[in-house]
């Protein structure tokens, strides 16, 4: 893993990919989000962090306007991407969510095949013109999903009856297949055992060397592991946001510091 | 994780702009416009189905709250009603009803004749036709409850000829009458007279849901009376029967059965039942009720039996829903404190379950209370003009009920009859309606989340 | 002695025994009644349980049966109380654990009540197997079964073969399913997926209202208004026929019918669907349509078929619309717009007016019966089974 650190040094993390500013999230009456600045940067894994409803996810899935599929949330403020505005009323969330994909807590293959799960993506996207070029996407997805050796002999099998994390690091396939920007994982390894979970983690870190990485997780070890950037939430507002070394050695804030001490979570 | 070869896209696509649609986009968006449309399309076509669904019902079937009625003063001529002349009760019943006719006839040409209108064309029986041939049997009713009335001279409300009730209600016009051996035009122009002169008029018509079925040549005396009465016989036995079975059944399967075949086999079977074809259980009815037990046909009794056995797998499911939904926790507070498993479910999970219970029960009985098919085939088809007597005894008189009154009609030649089951129609969706409003009422005041 | 007073004796005489069984019980113990094994009460129900129950089987039993007359009943029943009674005074006892008599009783009651769905299949079955036996002593099952001509003569020499009524049945269920499948899906998959909350209040009900209608209503619509306005705008312009009563007629009425039977069933049936998979497809991008289409759809497909396995039983089983809206011409025919018949309309006119049970015409309606309830159970079998299965998944 460290070696792999010191190749990936060398890629450009100065390339903003997406800059919020000042975000409001509204769920009905409830403030779920107040007021958040933050620039995600390219080819980086940036972890968000902070105790169980501090609205880490909530900010996560307004990154694809996953929150769009809830009646009673509201989004205001700037979201950019590539200098584009997200929210604009001329973006279609449809292309925006191909070019941001999402990976979720709990591993939901469709139940279909392995292959159509990954396929599904290039499919609805029209990202292949005959099936040699989809049977390329597909193999180069699961081979980027360190996935490819495990199933390469039963891509006509349910996706369903993979293994907890063969079925996630599936997902992953998926969300890759599509060819996305930036990837969002919302607490990946959340429903997963921990040698799956040590194959995730994994996963992410060379996922970087492609996309933005954008991962929620309760795990402070986990984002000490796998992000280069890192996010403290608390109550709604973004209380810290620094490269990961500082967020754990040297916090600014004392909320932080009482979070990754464990006194507060 | 040997496996991992980054970069996965070897040429990555050119940038596209997030602010213009590309072509493939649009063609998805205008696929997903489509569907939406039609599943749109669906819940409208449902919605106008079920108001079609109603405007023709309530459009046919209001004719039969109204009703036309003649009135006349009525000379009762004793020398024709009591010869003896004592107001014996026992002589005047031996006065048949074609003499009453004939008094109403008599009236009916004075009135005429008083009010100075021409009658030309019009035979004298075409005249009497006017009025309805019930008219002279519920005259003698009349009489008969109140012998005083002999040889006096009394305002009668009777009933017109259905033809005549028809012309008022936009179901005959003159161009029908004149091809109709039942009534000709000369008829409704004097109706049309008698109605400027005030003698006919076009009233709310209660007996509509007080009479008795009436024959086929007198619609405009039918009524749902016995019909009404007959439902609500057969209610009573399912709500007697039905409901204590369905509950302990419920009970039983839900909180004490043990794990094993038979509990298995009584839970599909009960799956099975409520899918079951209700003629099936009419089959069953004529079968096991009539044919082998020897119950009378026609019977709320029997009627009620055989919607209990089609009732009790909707009451069992319901309640089974309602007591599942009580929390676990609730039976072990109960048994923690020392309560045997009878009393924890008699004393705390079954008055919680209530008003679920109450819901099912209740859209049990709604359901059995249209139900027609079963009925047909034990015998609830039948003509029926004596009102059954109180329960339980009344339980085995003969009997209609509301469904089947409205098949009954249907059957019949004359189209007035058509009106007249719509009529029934709009009284068992009244009833329906009520009995849902009351389940929804108690749901909503008694649900409770858990 | 009328049957009311029977009941009403043995009631007041079990009302009599509870109150007894507890004084005395009480009494015994001295008035403490912390002595006792049970609380008093329980001494008291379990006089009156062992009173009241016994007798009111008889008396429920005897008079469906009638083996004797009112009087007799009587005597027997309020013996019967008395013995029940007598029988559990004695034993009443501070010691006797009249609670554990009590919920054995009880247990075994609810155990009989439970029963009481196997007795109605068993019933059903019995009653249609005999007749049919019966039928098929006078004649032969393989005209019965293979026949194409349905003409019963009261007189002999009828032909009962069920093929033409078997083809009306499927036809016009085939109709009601193209009608109410699309219709009801569509309703199902807008209502879960799109619907505002403020349509979905006011829609659902509104299906649901169509479900509580009673068939009659339907048969009545088909009748006076579907039936005209087919013949008159549509088979006789089009010269197909001039019948109101029509294949089209019940088939159409029927869809409406099963509507709101099809979308109830598919919305419960897509609402299981976890909203995962639906997130899943969305967080790649695809339109709400596709995620219907692609995966919601696919993955509630099991019990999609059992849904409308459901509905076709339904719609083979259902007697008042095709009564009153296919008519009563047993024929094979391709033309919608011709009367045909089906086997629940051939039951009741079978089986209604004068029937003489030992005429073959009369007895066929059993054997249509039990082959319609054959098929019917069937279909139910295999769509419970399926419709199970499917939810197992995804618990």
């Amino acid at each position: 893993m460290n070696d792999m650190s010191k190749v990936e040094r060398t890629v450009s993390q100065t390339d903003i990919k997406i800059s919020a500013r000042k975000v409001q999230v509204y769920y009905g009456d409830k403030h779920a989000i107040k007021d958040v600045d933050v620039d995600i940067l390219d080819k980086t894994v940036t972890a968000f962090i902070g105790p169980s409803g501090c609205g880490k996810s909530t900010f996560l899935r307004c990154l694809n306007r996953m929150n769009d599929t809830i009646d009673i949330s509201r989004v205001e403020g700037k979201i950019m991407l590539d200098g584009e505005d997200i929210y604009d009323k001329r973006v279609d969330p449809v292309q925006l969510r191909a070019k941001v994909g999402m990976v979720f807590q709990k591993p939901n293959p469709f139940p279909k095949s392995i292959y159509d799960n990954v396929a599904y993506g290039p499919r609805i996207h029209g990202l292949a013109r005959n099936r040699a070029e989809l049977d390329e996407i597909v193999e180069k997805s699961l081979r980027g999903a360190a996935l490819w050796n495990e199933v390469k002999d039963r891509l006509a099998e349910p996706g369903t009856g993979l293994s907890g994390g063969q079925q996630q690091r599936l997902c992953i396939a998926r969300a890759v297949a599509t060819q996305p920007e930036v990837l969002l994982m919302d607490e990946p390894c959340s429903a997963l055992d921990p040698i799956a979970t040590s194959q995730v983690e994994e996963l992410i870190d060379q996922l970087r060397t492609e996309f933005s990485v954008v991962i929620v997780t309760h795990s402070m070890q986990q984002a000490a592991r796998v992000s280069q950037k890192t996010a403290f939430f608390h109550l709604g507002n973004l209380v810290e946001y620094d490269d990961t070394d500082t967020i754990f050695t040297r916090p600014q804030d004392p909320r932080t510091e009482s979070y990754i001490s464990g006194r507060i979570g | 994780m040997t496996d991992a070869t980054f970069p996965v896209s070897s040429a990555p696509a050119a940038k596209s702009s997030l602010l213009v649609v590309d072509a493939r986009t649009r063609k998805r968006n205008a696929a997903e416009a489509r569907f939406r449309a039609y599943g749109l399309g669906a819940i409208l076509i449902s919605v106008a189905l079920l108001v079609i669904l109603m405007f023709t019902i309530f459009r046919d079937g209001t004719g039969a709250f109204r009703q036309t009625y003649l009135e006349i003063p009525v000379t009762l001529d004793a020398a024709q009603l009591d010869k003896v002349g004592n107001r014996d009760p026992e002589d005047l019943k031996k006065v048949l009803t074609t003499s009453y006719g004939k008094i109403l006839e008599n009236s009916l040409q004075q009135a005429i004749t008083s009010n100075g209108i021409n009658v030309e064309g019009l035979s004298g029986p075409d005249v009497a036709n006017l009025i309805s041939k019930e008219a002279s049997a519920q005259l003698r009713n009349r009489v008969l409850a109140n012998p005083d009335l002999v040889g006096q001279t009394v305002d009668a409300r009777v009933l017109t000829n259905g033809r005549v009730d028809g012309y008022y209600k936009g179901r005959v016009t003159m161009e029908t009458a004149a091809r109709d051996s039942n009534t000709s035009p000369a008829q409704l122009q004097l109706a049309d007279a008698l109605k400027e002169k005030g003698l006919i008029a076009t009233e709310w018509n209660w007996s509509f849901l007080t009479m008795p079925d009436a024959s086929d040549q007198r619609p405009e005396a039918a009524g749902v009376g016995i019909a009404i009465l007959g439902s609500l016989y057969m209610m009573l036995v399912v709500l007697v029967l039905a409901v204590p079975i369905g509950v302990a059944a419920s009970i039983y399967l839900e909180e004490f059965a043990p794990k094993n075949r038979l509990t298995d086999i009584i839970e599909v079977n009960i799956s099975n039942l409520a899918a079951v074809p209700s003629i099936v259980f009419g089959i069953l009815g004529l079968a096991a009720f009539i044919n082998v037990a020897g119950l009378p046909q026609s019977a709320p009794i029997v009627g009620g039996l055989v919607l209990t056995l089609m009732t009790l797998p909707t009451i069992i499911i319901a309640t089974r829903a309602a007591l599942k939904a009580v929390p676990p926790s609730i039976r072990d507070a109960a048994l923690g404190v020392g309560a045997s498993k009878m009393q924890s479910v008699f004393h705390h999970v079954l008055p919680l379950a209530m008003p679920g219970i109450l819901t099912g029960t209740i859209i049990g009985l709604a359901q059995a209370l249209g139900e027609t098919a079963p009925l047909l085939l034990i015998g609830m088809v039948a003509f029926v003009r004596n009102f059954p007597g109180a329960p339980p005894e009344g339980l085995m008189d003969p009997a209609s009920a509301l469904p089947v009154q409205v098949y009954n009609w249907t059957q019949r030649a004359d189209p007035a009859f058509f009106e007249r089951a719509s009529g029934a129609i709009i009284v068992l969706l009244v009833f329906l309606l009520c009995m849902n409003l009351f389940a929804i009422f108690l749901r909503r005041k008694f649900e409770r989340r858990w | 002695m009328p049957v009311t007073w029977t009941l009403l004796l043995v009631l007041a005489l079990a009302v009599a025994g509870y109150f007894i069984g507890r004084s005395r019980v009480l009494s015994a113990a001295g008035g403490d009644s912390r002595r006792l094994h049970s609380r008093t009460s329980y001494y008291g129900w379990n006089v009156a349980l062992f009173t009241a129950v016994p007798a009111l089987f008889l008396i429920g039993i005897w008079s469906i049966a009638k083996p004797a007359s009112g009087t007799v009943l009587a005597v027997v029943a309020l013996i019967m109380a008395a013995v029940g009674m007598g029988f559990n005074l004695m034993r009443t006892t501070p010691d006797f654990r009249a609670r554990n008599a009590v919920e054995t009783f009880v247990r075994y009651l609810l155990i009989l009540c439970s029963m009481i769905a196997i007795a109605t299949t068993a019933g059903i079955v019995f009653s249609m197997v005999f007749e049919t036996s019966n039928f098929f002593k006078q004649y032969s099952w393989t005209e019965f079964f293979f026949g194409s001509t349905w003409s019963p003569r009261f007189g002999g020499g009828s032909q009962l073969g069920i093929l033409p009524l078997v083809w009306g049945t499927l036809y016009i269920s085939f109709i009601a399913l193209a009608v109410s499948i699309p219709i009801g899906l569509f309703a199902a998959i807008y209502m879960s997926e799109y619907a505002s909350p403020r349509l979905r209040s006011f829609a659902k009900p509104a299906i649901e209202v169509l479900a509580g209608i009673p068939t009659i209503v339907y048969g009545l619509f088909a009748l006076v208004t579907v039936g005209p306005m087919l013949r008159d705008y549509f088979a006789q312009p089009l010269g197909l026929g001039s019948s109101g009563s029509s294949v089209m007629t019940a088939g159409l009425v029927m869809g409406i019918m099963l509507i709101p039977f099809v979308s109830s069933l598919s919305d419960d049936i897509i609402n299981a669907v976890p909203q995962s998979m639906r997130d899943g497809a969305l967080g790649l991008g695809s339109t709400p349509s596709e995620t219907v289409r692609k995966v919601v759809l696919p993955a509630a497909l099991p019990g999609i078929v059992g849904a409308i396995l459901l509905a076709a039983s339904r719609a083979i089983g259902e007697t008042m619309i095709v009564v009153l809206g296919a008519g009563a011409a047993a024929q094979m025919s391709m033309n919608p717009f011709e009367a045909m018949t089906t086997i629940t309309v051939k039951i009741v006119s079978q089986l209604t007016g004068d029937t003489d049970f030992a005429a073959p015409e009369t007895l066929v309606a059993f054997a249509l019966g039990i082959t319609l309830f054959v098929v019917t159970l069937g279909l139910n079998i295999v769509a419970l089974y399926v419709v199970r299965k499917y939810r197992e998944q995804y618990e």
